[in-house]
């Protein structure tokens, strides 16, 4: 079952469908997946671009807002005097409107006149000035960017500003070790515009931004670039600032839902961005998960790498495109299995439904049908075999008429010849009895003295046409007699020498050479060796009879296969005349009893009926091949008889 | 010498009569087996010529017979019907020799002094039977 066509066709189907599965699902979960973490990849890198972008535009916000104040003419009269309160008035509008975290305005001498902390100017003590003015102050020049403020100088500014700053250290997998608890220093990004009239600075203004702990930076990263795309109830797009490898402004949640504040960068990370101030695209492991990230460092006003910024998308989300996609691709396969299948069948059907009815034509036909149903005609090779098929039908139905005919020739041969000998049998004991009394006799007659010469010429032609009755009786009874055949090993060369010898003399007084050309290496025959020895004695008297004047006798052996039995093996015995040869019309009937064309008197018809049915009782044939006036060959062909048939016949 | 010939066809006797006379053979036919066996019981015969095929009991029948009462007497079979079984037959049961139907004269007489003289040659131990 499992070894039928139909099996074999449907697991190629299924082999070649599985082939296309698997490389399918090769392609798609390795490639394809790579495609897109490149693709991904990328736009994150655009990502972080626009998050750079945001967080420019903020510096941007601070130094407008701040340039904006000093082009106001009442500002720069109260700057010129000094005028602390109305200052303080201004700057606070100003942070408010432009959401600055602290901002203050110092003098020319590098004094701070105001800003805007819970810790408003007490004159108790001299202020520390923000670093920032001291930087405009020597620049001279705007300043703006980023700057990590220390925890006095927070302070100084606004207590809360330092409470805000101060960061704990959290554990975090993968990051570099760091021996700190706390961070206490913040970052702000921050600007300082000196205040010019004619070529001279009357004071600086500054403010800036407190990125610890603010949402506003990375949250508008995450709601402007990623849109709020939400995987599993999280936005999958993520920004973080960093200060140092901290993360002091992020959007990334801790397993627990919170903002992971306190968390670090990894180490390879921190190694490429920070230390090297290379850019970082790639899948990175983000305080408790895989992103696909972008980490670009962020460098102060002085040029120093303080931080960095960072974008990222949960890799699972591409992870989990690749897991529907490798499931689409597994039902794509599993739906083209079951259509290999269901094509197999249905293939193997249409294709071996007409060999399946040759198969059952064929049975047909072993059952003797010779015309079974072949089914309609295939334009495939199929079609070519049940072609074949129908000729080797015709050709069976021609050989099958064929043997018929012969058997029913053989039959009627035979039939012929029982007939035949029973009459021969009746005739000859009647006949005989008679003709022993004419025989007798007329010697006795032919014996005395005194008959007179032309009564003993009378009684002489009495004896002769008596002997020929009497040969002629004898003939039919030797046609007639299915004599058993005494069968022993015979070498069939040997066998003919000896009858050559024994026609030698009759063949010289007629002036005929016998000449024999003996085939080697042949088998022993097992024969009767007497009635095959009179049948080529006939067979030599006939050729003989044929040469009027002189001739040659040619008689040959050798191994030959059977012309009617397909393939069995044999010996032939040609024996070939120079003689008048046989009409085409006398062929027919030449091995018919009583068929002679010898004149009267010569032959009794007998010769060659008797020996075809010798020849035949071994088994073997008789063909004649004639040509008037040029001769006639005379081929007995006797076959090799098995071992186990060997011994039947010589048992029999 | 007396040879009984044993045919049921007239013609067969008289010529074997007519060639015994001429070789100066005595010779004593019988048309039927019956007879036969009659003359046996009567007579003493050198040679016995039988054919085969005859009416009623035929030639096999008579040989049985006579090889059973008198076994040393030797017999020649002839027939003008014959196959190889038969003469062999003819052999198996003591029949010295056969003689195939129609024979020439000489032929038969020729056979009849073989089988005496083998006879003679083989028997001449044994008298006759009386």
């Amino acid at each position: 079952m499992f070894y039928s066509t139909r099996s074999k066709l449907i697991a190629s189907f299924l082999g070649v469908s599985l082939l296309v599965g698997g490389v399918s699902l090769f392609i798609g979960g390795q490639l394809l997946y790579k495609a897109v973490l490149s693709e991904a990849t990328n736009r994150v890198r655009l990502d972080l671009n626009a998050a750079s972008e945001i967080y420019q535009n903020r510096i941007e916000n601070v130094k407008t807002a701040l340039s904006i104040t000093t082009l106001g003419l009442g500002f720069r009269s109260k700057l010129k005097r000094q005028d602390s309160q109305e200052l303080f008035n201004r700057i606070r509008r100003v942070a408010l409107h432009a959401n600055l975290d602290f901002a203050g305005v110092t003098t020319s001498d590098d004094k701070l006149l105001c800003r805007i902390g819970a810790n408003p100017l007490s004159h108790d003590a001299p202020q520390p000035v923000n670093p920032l003015a001291s930087l405009a102050l020597e620049g001279p020049g705007i300043v703006a960017g980023t700057m990590i403020l220390s925890t006095e100088m927070l302070a100084a500014e606004d207590p809360e500003l330092a409470y805000r700053a101060r960061i704990r250290l959290l554990a975090t997998p993968r990051a570099a070790p760091r021996a700190e608890k706390m961070e206490t220093s913040g970052m702000a990004l921050c600007a300082a515009i000196p205040v010019l009239e004619e070529g001279k600075i009357l004071g600086i203004i500054y403010g800036g931004v407190l990125l610890n702990r603010s949402k506003d930076i990375v949250d508008t990263v995450r709601d402007t670039v990623f849109q709020q795309e939400i995987y599993k109830g999280h936005s999958i797009g993520t920004a973080t600032i960093f200060q140092n490898d901290l993360r002091i402004s992020t959007n990334v949640l801790t397993p627990d839902g919170k903002r992971a504040i306190g968390t670090r960068v990894s180490k390879e990370v921190k190694e490429r961005v920070l230390d090297k101030g290379e850019r970082w695209t790639d899948r990175a492991f983000v305080v408790s998960d895989w992103y696909i990230t972008a980490y670009e460092p962020i460098e102060d006003i002085f040029g120093e790498r303080v931080g960095m910024l960072y974008v990222g998308v949960l890799e699972a989300t591409y992870a989990d495109m690749r897991r529907k996609a490798l499931t689409i691709l597994v039902l794509i396969t599993l739906a083209g299995m079951a259509l290999a299948i269901g094509l197999g069948y249905v293939l193997a059907h249409k294709i071996m439904s007409p060999v399946h009815r040759l198969i059952r034509a064929s049975q047909q036909v072993s059952e003797g049908n010779l015309s079974p149903e072949i089914g309609p005609q295939s334009k495939d090779e199929i079609g070519v075999l049940q072609n074949t098929f129908k000729d080797m039908l015709v050709s069976l139905e021609e050989r099958d008429r064929h043997r018929r005919a012969e058997a029913e020739n053989r039959l009627l041969q035979s039939e012929k010849q029982a007939s035949i000998g029973r009459l021969a049998a009746g005739v000859a004991h009647e006949i005989n009895n008679p003709l022993t009394g004419v025989l007798t006799f007329t010697r006795i007659l032919l014996r005395s003295k005194d008959i007179g010469d032309k009564n003993l010429s009378h009684l002489q032609k009495i004896a002769e046409s008596t002997v020929r009755v009497k040969n002629i009786v004898k003939g039919l009874l030797d046609f007639s007699r299915q004599t058993d055949l005494d069968r022993e090993p015979t070498e069939i060369n040997r066998l003919i020498r000896a009858v050559i010898s024994a026609m030698e003399n009759q063949a010289l007084i007629k002036g005929v050479s016998i000449q024999f050309n003996s085939g080697e290496d042949l088998p022993m025959l097992t024969l009767d060796r007497n009635q095959l020895q009179s049948v080529l004695v006939n067979l030599i008297i006939n050729a003989l009879d044929a040469m009027e004047h002189g001739g040659n006798i040619m008689i040959s052996t050798g191994i030959s296969l059977s012309a009617s039995d397909t393939g069995k093996k044999g010996v032939e015995i040609a024996v070939t005349d120079t003689g008048c040869g046989i009409s085409p019309e006398d062929l027919d009937k030449l091995f018919e009893p009583f068929f002679t064309t010898k004149e009267v008197g010569k032959g009794t018809g007998l010769g060659l009926a008797v020996s075809y049915g010798i020849v035949q009782r071994h088994g073997g044939t008789v063909r004649v091949q004639s040509e008037v006036g040029r001769g006639s060959t005379f081929t007995i062909w006797l076959p090799v008889e098995e071992q186990s048939g060997k011994d039947e016949d010589i048992g029999s | 010498m007396r040879i009984l010939v044993v045919d049921d066809e007239d013609i067969v006797l008289e010529s074997c009569q007519a060639v015994f006379e001429l070789e100066g053979f005595e010779a004593l036919l019988v048309p039927s087996a019956d007879k036969a066996l009659g003359a046996m019981k009567n007579n003493d015969f050198d040679l016995l010529l039988i054919d085969v095929k005859m009416p009623k009991k035929d030639g096999m029948y008579l040989m049985r017979k006579i090889k059973e009462q008198w076994p040393d007497i030797p017999i020649i079979v002839m027939s003008g019907y014959y196959t190889t079984e038969t003469i062999q037959e003819a052999i198996r049961m003591g029949a010295a020799t056969f003689i195939a139907k129609p024979f020439e004269p000489d032929e038969l007489i020729k056979i009849v002094r073989q089988v005496i003289e083998k006879e003679e040659r083989h028997g001449k131990k044994e008298s006759p039977r009386n």
